[in-house]
């Protein structure tokens, strides 16, 4: 890796000053680079496709480790509270299975001993030409996607076209089911949104998944409390069980009146899109209907409808219309 | 003495190239006895080492750092194939902390893989090392280059190495013949089967340090298979006389067939060391290890093979070729361990813009296995005929036999899918076999000295390695045995090449070649301990029995360390050597393997798997489970998981790191029985770790076919491949 500073922040305020770039605006990958976890920033430092001059450390702000009810059935993750503590916590088990699930599905035991829910969010891509260091594609400033003619049976079917990776993150999917609302605060002050808000496609800014901007860091993720969180899951697919990303995934979420009947429904795709991909058609489909198998086989057919797969990844549609199936039948039982 | 002439296997850095001659004394001597006789060998032991390893107190060549040392690196080559049109060191040998950057090819030079070196770096810090590696100004004419087989085997291919892409043609059997015989078969398969390049993945990455500082002696620090197989060229490197430089093989993670000789990253230690008169480490990075540290070849082999309703295999033709990058690797001929009434086999390498190929882990074999036993399998199921019935028609020893029947009990092969795919639900559980052969006899290179002390005091010093196959706890166990004595009496020596000679760890021969020369030092010692106590008990030397700790003759009995207190102050010495009849050769594995495929997936998932493999005479039989295991596992990574994955327009690897070239972890380790094959009676040695990797591969390959009808002839299995055959096998039934 290059060379960086390193600057311990004492308080948001000051992480947000020291992560202003000096001399005003630089390449998003030359810019001054939050760190919790460390777990994804520092492979990408350590391979050269980020040279942040300064490594801000977020670690020494006190209270951004924090799991809280928020008094309404809501909940509220720090942005440094790690992936161990949100799948091992007794009440995100108990009311939010999914996100529990999509937590414990990330990495390694001691990745996700390390590995923050911001930094989760925040993780940058792992598409195999993206992480060449001598081959400047498309999201790295470059002119062209080396993925979308070459080697892509991991990369997007979704909401590709200028680049075609694939995010990266498990917990975002099972957020954005939950209609989480995330806390930014950068020099401009703070703001709240919709996660669903927070990604963004290749073809409104292809160097960044995310609209922070330099100098903005992720202080707080927060799930609003809804019938939804109860019946939450997250299923993932992995060609190995035991550490990788996902091939494909699903974060699902349903609302089911007492007699089964589905009031409202969430499904967001991972592993297939270049965001969190929600697909409202199979939501709306699922309203005022109860899941028998053929209404699970329309659904998850829906939730594929408009994918645009490349010349090796075609076999993520009947992958990602079983974990669709699945997740629903899952939520149903 | 009279004098005998007997065969022994000629293994040249772990590959086997047919048999020597050799002569050798006609003596008594030693013998090991019945299998079943022993006290402390043939039953399960404990690595000796195990707590050194497991605590961190082992030192591997990467944690050596005598003072002084300073951090070597390359600067690898970014391109397939490229000209060097500029090459200035001069920014990288002004930074701070570095002592030397050499260039390796000069300007006008050509590189002709990713991951070539092109300069060499020595520095204070890795830190430094790197830096400077990136501060080199170089820079590249981009040449053509080919990274597929199909694009060095196409007529206007890039000249790669020898000619166009391809090397030396090897063929065997009647291609004629051959091709008419398949005309009458009552099933014939044509069938391509390809396997990709692998990597060795050992957990410790190439590593060497040379320790000198000037004068006219050395010590070289290796990660090796071959403690012998680095003074020579470390001594030519450092300009020293061979006698003065030491090598030292403490501990070493692993090789399966990489860690040959200096290499290139000893080569550089050693010429930086010596500019800078001061100790110089080479450790690769992973990625470097990736690139540039050799690799398995893959394999791309065509057949035409018929066989008969009555099971008989007719005719077998076969054209393999082998990716090789720049090296020259073949597999193993085919029809592998089946006897076809007809077969012929062409065979060439391909060369491609990769580093060259090297052995791993049974050369050629896996590869080989793997497309045999597919191909078997397709026949088997074309004409209906049970797998293992099929298979035990035409392999004429009843070692496979014994083994088929050993393993489909273990198995539990009646239970497999009756008819391929069939079964209701998405998950469907499979079973499939395989057979494998390797040679894994001994040689006379070991020397053995087993010394024993005036205060009873026992040590066995030869200068072999511990691949990590369990050398350390034999040596102490067989000369335990001999005298009596427990494990724990007896101190190993081991990995200096001031010690007696020994082979390279090659071709599963460690064993073979180590265990008679520590058998026979160990009887030596005996025989002279006899001697010398016999008179104290009144006794003949021939009858003095050695047994608890004790020394017993003509009713008398005297503690070992009492006896030991007879010995002149120096001790007794005694040496041995390998003795033929001690080990022997060639041994037979079968694997099968039991799988659960999700049809609605493409996850295969191992359940089970079974190996039997024999080996003559176990000396560790808890070492050897170990073996059989890693053998499982690794043929089922290669078989799900690994291969390295390149990409064609820009010639360079995608996946050089443990996230992308996907090892088995634990969430993929299935129940695994290993069976030790205690049919084999020969009261003999014989290396068996290259025979337990081979079979395994085609057994996942076939399991997977039982259980879900899709027929994967690319490695590695992954669920793209199935859900795109469940497509193809749903589109042919319209």
């Amino acid at each position: 890796m290059n060379a960086f500073e390193w600057a311990n922040a004492s308080s948001v305020e000051d992480a947000v000053k020291l992560l202003k770039p000096a001399g005003g605006k630089v390449d998003p990958d030359e810019a001054p680079r939050p760190i919790g976890g460390g777990q994804d920033l520092l492979t990408s430092v350590k391979a050269y496709i980020v040279h942040p001059p300064r490594i801000v450390n977020l670690k020494t702000i006190q209270g951004l480790d924090h799991i809280t009810a928020d008094g309404q059935g809501g909940l509220k993750l720090g942005a440094l509270a790690t992936l161990t503590q949100v799948e091992e916590h007794a009440d995100i088990k108990g009311k939010f299975p999914g996100l529990a699930e999509a937590a414990s599905s990330v990495a390694t035991p001691q990745i996700r001993n390390l590995g923050t829910v911001g930094g989760n969010l925040c993780q940058r891509p792992r598409c195999w030409y993206f992480r060449l260091e001598n081959y400047n594609c498309r999201k790295k400033g470059g002119s062209e996607c080396f993925a979308k003619e070459a080697e892509n049976k991991y990369n997007a079917i979704f909401g590709g076209g200028k680049s075609n990776y694939v995010h990266p993150s498990d917990l975002a999917p099972m957020l954005v089911a939950l209609d989480a609302t995330v806390t930014i605060i950068g020099p401009d002050g703070k703001r709240d949104l919709p996660l669903k808000e927070f990604f963004v496609l290749p073809s409104q800014d292809v160097r960044r998944e995310t609209v922070l901007k330099d100098g903005e860091i992720v202080t707080e993720i927060q799930v609003p409390a809804s019938p939804l969180n109860a019946k939450s899951t997250y299923l993932k697919f992995k060609e190995r069980d035991s550490l990788d990303f996902a091939i494909s995934a699903v974060a699902a979420a349903l609302e089911l009146a007492a007699d089964k009947t589905v009031r409202q429904a969430r499904i967001v795709l991972g592993g297939v899109a270049t965001i969190p991909w929600r697909v409202p058609a199979a939501e709306e489909f699922l309203v005022g209907k109860k899941l028998d198998d053929q209404v699970l086989a329309q659904a998850a057919k829906t939730a594929l409808d408009g994918a645009k797969p490349m010349s090796q990844n075609a076999y993520k549609i009947p992958l990602t219309q079983t974990l669709v199936r699945r997740a629903l039948a899952k939520l149903n039982a | 003495m009279a004098k005998k002439k007997i065969k022994v296997p000629k293994v040249v850095n772990g590959v086997p190239q047919g048999e020597v001659e050799i002569e050798v004394d006609d003596t008594a001597g030693p013998t090991w006895g019945p299998n079943d006789k022993h006290r402390l060998l043939n039953k399960p032991m404990k690595r000796v080492d195990g707590p050194a390893k497991t605590t961190g107190a082992a030192i591997y060549t990467q944690d050596v750092r005598p003072p002084g040392m300073l951090q070597g690196k390359f600067l690898l080559s970014p391109h397939a194939h490229a000209k060097i049109t500029k090459l200035d060191l001069e920014p990288a040998q002004k930074l701070s902390g570095v002592k030397a950057v050499v260039a390796i090819v000069n300007v006008g030079g050509e590189v002709r893989y990713e991951g070539q070196p092109v300069a060499a770096i020595a520095a204070e810090t890795v830190e430094a090392a790197n830096d400077a590696a990136r501060a080199i100004a170089v820079e590249y004419e981009e040449l053509p280059h080919a990274v597929t087989a199909e694009d060095a085997l196409k007529p206007n291919a890039p000249a790669v190495a020898q000619g166009r892409g391809q090397g030396r043609q090897q063929k065997q059997g009647n291609a004629e013949q051959t091709q008419a015989a398949l005309a009458s078969c009552d099933a014939v398969v044509e069938a391509e089967y390809r396997t990709p390049i692998l990597h060795h993945s050992c957990l410790e990455t190439h590593s060497i340090v040379a320790d000198f500082r000037g004068g006219d002696e050395a010590t070289v620090y290796a990660s090796t298979q071959g403690t012998f197989t680095i003074p020579k060229d470390a001594a030519r490197e450092l300009g020293l006389d061979q006698s003065k430089v030491t090598s030292v093989v403490q501990h070493m993670g692993g090789g399966f067939g990489s860690k040959f000789g200096i290499g290139i990253a000893g080569q550089w230690a050693c010429r930086l060391a010596k500019q800078l008169g001061t100790p110089v480490k080479m450790a690769l990075t992973r990625r470097d290890e990736f690139l540039a540290a050799g690799n398995g070849p893959g394999s791309i082999q065509k057949f035409k093979a018929g066989a008969n309703k009555d099971g008989t295999l007719v005719a077998v033709h076969a054209v393999q070729h082998t990716m090789s990058g720049i090296g020259n690797s073949n597999v193993a001929g085919q029809p592998y361990q089946y006897k076809a009434q007809h077969a012929y086999r062409e065979a060439a390498p391909v060369n491609t813009n990769e580093d060259g190929s090297v052995a791993l882990r049974a050369p050629g074999h896996p590869q080989a296995s793997f497309a045999m036993e597919s191909l078997m399998d397709e026949l088997a199921y074309k004409l209906g005929l049970d797998p293992v019935e099929f298979r035990k028609k035409n392999l004429k020893d009843p070692a496979w036999h014994r083994q088929l029947d050993a393993g489909a009990k273990a198995i539990g092969w009646e239970n497999r899918n009756k008819t391929p795919g069939g079964g209701a639900g998405p998950l469907k559980r499979g079973m499939g076999c395989g057979v494998g052969a390797w040679g894994g006899g001994g040689n006379a290179q070991c020397v053995v000295d087993v010394t024993v002390a005036q205060d009873g005091s026992v040590t066995a010093a030869v200068g072999s390695q511990d691949l990590g196959t369990g050398t350390r706890t034999y040596i102490r166990a067989i000369v335990a045995e001999e005298l009596g004595l427990e494990i724990d009496d007896i101190v190993e020596k081991i990995g200096n090449s001031k010690l007696g000679n020994a082979n390279a760890s090659g071709g599963s021969t460690t064993t073979a070649s180590l265990a008679p020369a520590v058998k026979d030092a160990a009887y030596n010692a005996r025989t002279e301990m006899a001697k010398r106590v016999a008179p104290l008990l009144g006794a003949q030397p021939e009858a003095v029995v050695f047994d608890g700790r004790k020394v017993l003759g003509n009713g008398k009995s005297l503690d070992w360390k009492q006896a030991c207190a007879a010995l002149p102050a120096g001790g007794l010495s005694a040496r041995g050597q390998w003795k033929p009849g001690l080990s022997a050769s060639g041994v037979h594995g079968a694997s099968f393997a039991e799988v659960e495929v999700d049809v609605e997936t493409g996850h295969v998932r191992v359940t089970k798997m079974c190996h039997v493999q024999d080996c003559g005479l176990p000396l560790n039989r808890k070492a050897l489970e170990s073996q059989i295991n890693g053998g499982m596992i690794q043929s089922m990574g290669m078989a799900l998981y690994e291969g390295r994955v390149m990409d064609p327009e820009l010639g360079v690897m995608l996946n050089p790191g443990f996230g992308d070239y996907k090892l088995p972890g634990c969430l993929e380790i299935p129940q695994l029985i290993p069976i030790i094959d205690d049919g084999d009676e020969r009261q003999a040695v014989i290396g068996m770790a290259e025979g337990a990797n081979v079979p395994g591969v085609g057994a996942v390959a076939n399991a997977v076919y039982n259980a879900c009808g899709v027929r994967v002839r690319q490695l590695p299995i992954t669920p793209d491949k199935i859900l795109n055959g469940l497509l193809q096998l749903q589109q042919q039934r319209g």
